[in-house]
């Protein structure tokens, strides 16, 4: 019994990490058709913002909001600088790859001149413990299992029940018809942009409460969110959410049965063998759309 | 009447590679225009300039007397000149009914969204049995149907229609004719780019050949050709 709470619970709240991340990264893949390297350092930035504005002395249920909107600020402003001037070059994929990493190194280089190497952690949603199925698990950990399918039930209404939600589906697909119904098809990058940003600062905000944070903390969640989109599938936002609870799950059985330590290769295992049945998941495809 | 759009020699092309070299023309002054011409010599070069997908290196387009070289698409669809392009590719995993509610999205077009959606749908009867259904399931005629159906709720002035019977079959091309004839009635005037001259000679009232990207010969009202003479423009003398 306690087993499968264990892995029900580990996978359920690795997963919603996983999806808040893979989600943004697969917007901005839909709608612009570029990996953003930066998305790590979006959930980083998201976490040490909130940080910072909680040191000032502002209770986390302001300070955390505010921080996802300018973390939204970020956003655009990034894809207003290192991305947006690349758009119709040739090897946008690529070049586009570079070039958010290089601002993501700069701006993970800018975080450690600022907030110091030391390790940080921010408040919990809820402080306090409990236990289920004889497991204990931190009413933190809880509120993300809530929180998290209710955003992204949230981002899908958006999408698909609102007539901007409706313009960003849009230029997904085409962006010269986007123009031709009169589409604002550079705001609607920057939109795109500005909701990853904001979702990944949620995550770092959700990662800082129960983990302590440093400015490489959101690097290795943006490996887990680049194999959830590949084993997921890129053109679809509901794909890598349905990914990301798989892989949730998958790792916290997997660390179950087999330890921590042999967790990352069965996964990469897993993943080239999807890869070797279904190659289409990756890069191959490049036909986009938000669904 | 004045020209509702004057393109004043304007040279545009991709790259270094021009395709467009000074090329000047009117529309509106006499009714419809037709643009004809071989394969790849600047007609939907000519369209994306003036639409704004493609900014023009030199020259003026006017339309209704501004000067709209170099807009936004955004800019140019806002003041009511709709260009629907060649090749309907459209949106293609939205449902029509999506494309209609795109078509309005301009503040322009807002307004008039549910008139404009009668009219379409009395347009294009078949487009309302299959509202839901997602544009990339659709046949080639419906899907110009969608094309020209989200034209019509960007509430166009002046509606562009870049070879809209291309690949059709005869039968399906002959009723789209006809719509095209039906919106030209309802008062929008039209710049139609076809192979088809004598859909074109029922269409319009003014012809341009478009050749090498500039214009080979223009035909006014009054100077009406027959189809054997347009066919000798076409394939030199
Ligand atoms: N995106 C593009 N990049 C580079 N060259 C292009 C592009 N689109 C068109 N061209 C070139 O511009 C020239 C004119 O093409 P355009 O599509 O305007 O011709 P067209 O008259 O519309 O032909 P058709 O009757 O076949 O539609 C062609 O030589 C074509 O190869
Ligand atoms: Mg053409």
């Amino acid at each position: 019994m306690s087993a499968l709470a264990e892995i029900l619970f580990g996978g359920l709240f690795q997963g919603s990490l996983y999806a808040m991340m893979a989600v943004g990264l697969a917007l901005v893949w839909t709608t612009i058709g570029v990996f953003n390297f930066s998305h790590g350092v979006f959930m980083m930035l998201g976490a040490y913002i909130a940080w910072q504005l909680v040191e000032l002395g502002l209770p986390a249920a302001v300070a955390f909001p505010i921080a996802v909107v300018v973390m939204a600020g970020v956003g655009w402003i990034l894809q207003a600088s290192v991305v947006r001037p690349l758009i119709g070059r040739p090897n946008i994929v690529l070049v586009v790859v570079i070039t958010t990493l290089a601002a993501g190194s700069l701006i993970e280089n800018g975080a450690l001149t600022v907030w110091g190497p030391r390790s940080k952690q921010i408040p919990a949603l809820i402080a306090g413990n409990t236990t289920i199925g004889g497991v204990g698990v931190s009413l933190h950990q809880i509120a993300i299992i809530v929180i998290t399918p209710l955003i992204l039930a949230a981002l899908w209404m958006f999408l698909n029940r609102t007539r901007l939600g409706l313009a960003l589906r849009a230029v997904a697909q085409n962006e010269d018809a986007g123009h031709l119904v009169g589409l604002n098809v550079t705001a609607l990058y920057g939109l795109a942009f500005a909701i990853a940003a904001s979702l990944a600062g949620l995550a770092g905000i959700f990662m800082g409460g129960y983990r302590f944070m440093s400015p490489v903390m959101g690097s290795d969640p943006l490996l887990k969110a680049l194999i959830v989109v590949v084993f997921g599938g890129i053109s679809s936002i509901s794909g890598p959410i349905f990914a990301a609870y798989l892989i949730g799950f998958f790792e916290a059985a997997c660390s179950y049965y087999f330890g921590l330590y042999w967790t990352p290769a069965l996964l990469f295992g897993v993943l080239i063998l999807t890869l070797m049945v279904r190659p289409e998941g990756i890069f191959a495809s490049r036909s986009r759309g938000l669904a | 009447m004045n020209p509702i759009l004057s393109v004043e020699g304007v040279t545009a092309g991709y790259g270094r590679v021009t395709v467009l070299h000074d090329i000047s023309l009117e529309a509106g002054r006499f009714g419809n225009v037709g643009l004809f011409g071989p394969n790849g010599h600047g007609k939907t070069t000519l369209l994306r300039a003036i639409s704004g997908l493609l900014q023009p290196k030199s020259g003026r387009i006017l339309f209704d007397g501004q000067d709209i070289a170099g807009h936004s698409a955004r800019a140019i669809v806002g003041a009511g000149l709709i260009h629907v392009p060649q090749g309907n590719r459209l949106f293609p995993d939205l449902s029509i009914a999506d494309c209609m509610a795109l078509g309005a999205y301009s503040p322009r077009a807002r307004p008039h969204e549910a008139e404009n959606r009668e009219k379409v749908i009395k347009l294009f009867p078949k487009l309302a049995e299959r509202w839901r259904q997602r544009v990339r399931t659709l046949s080639g005629g419906e899907r110009q149907m969608v094309s020209i159906g989200t034209a019509l709720m960007s509430h166009p002035r002046l509606l562009i229609l870049d070879e809209p019977t291309l690949g059709l079959a005869p039968k399906i091309k002959d009723e789209l004719c006809a719509s095209v004839m039906d919106i030209s009635r309802g008062g929008v005037p039209l710049i139609v780019v076809e192979q088809d001259i004598e859909f074109l000679l029922e269409l319009t009232q003014q012809l341009y050949l478009v050749n090498h990207g500039a214009v080979a010969t223009e035909i006014k009202p009054g100077e009406s050709l027959d189809h054997g003479e347009i066919m000798s423009m076409y394939f030199g003398h």
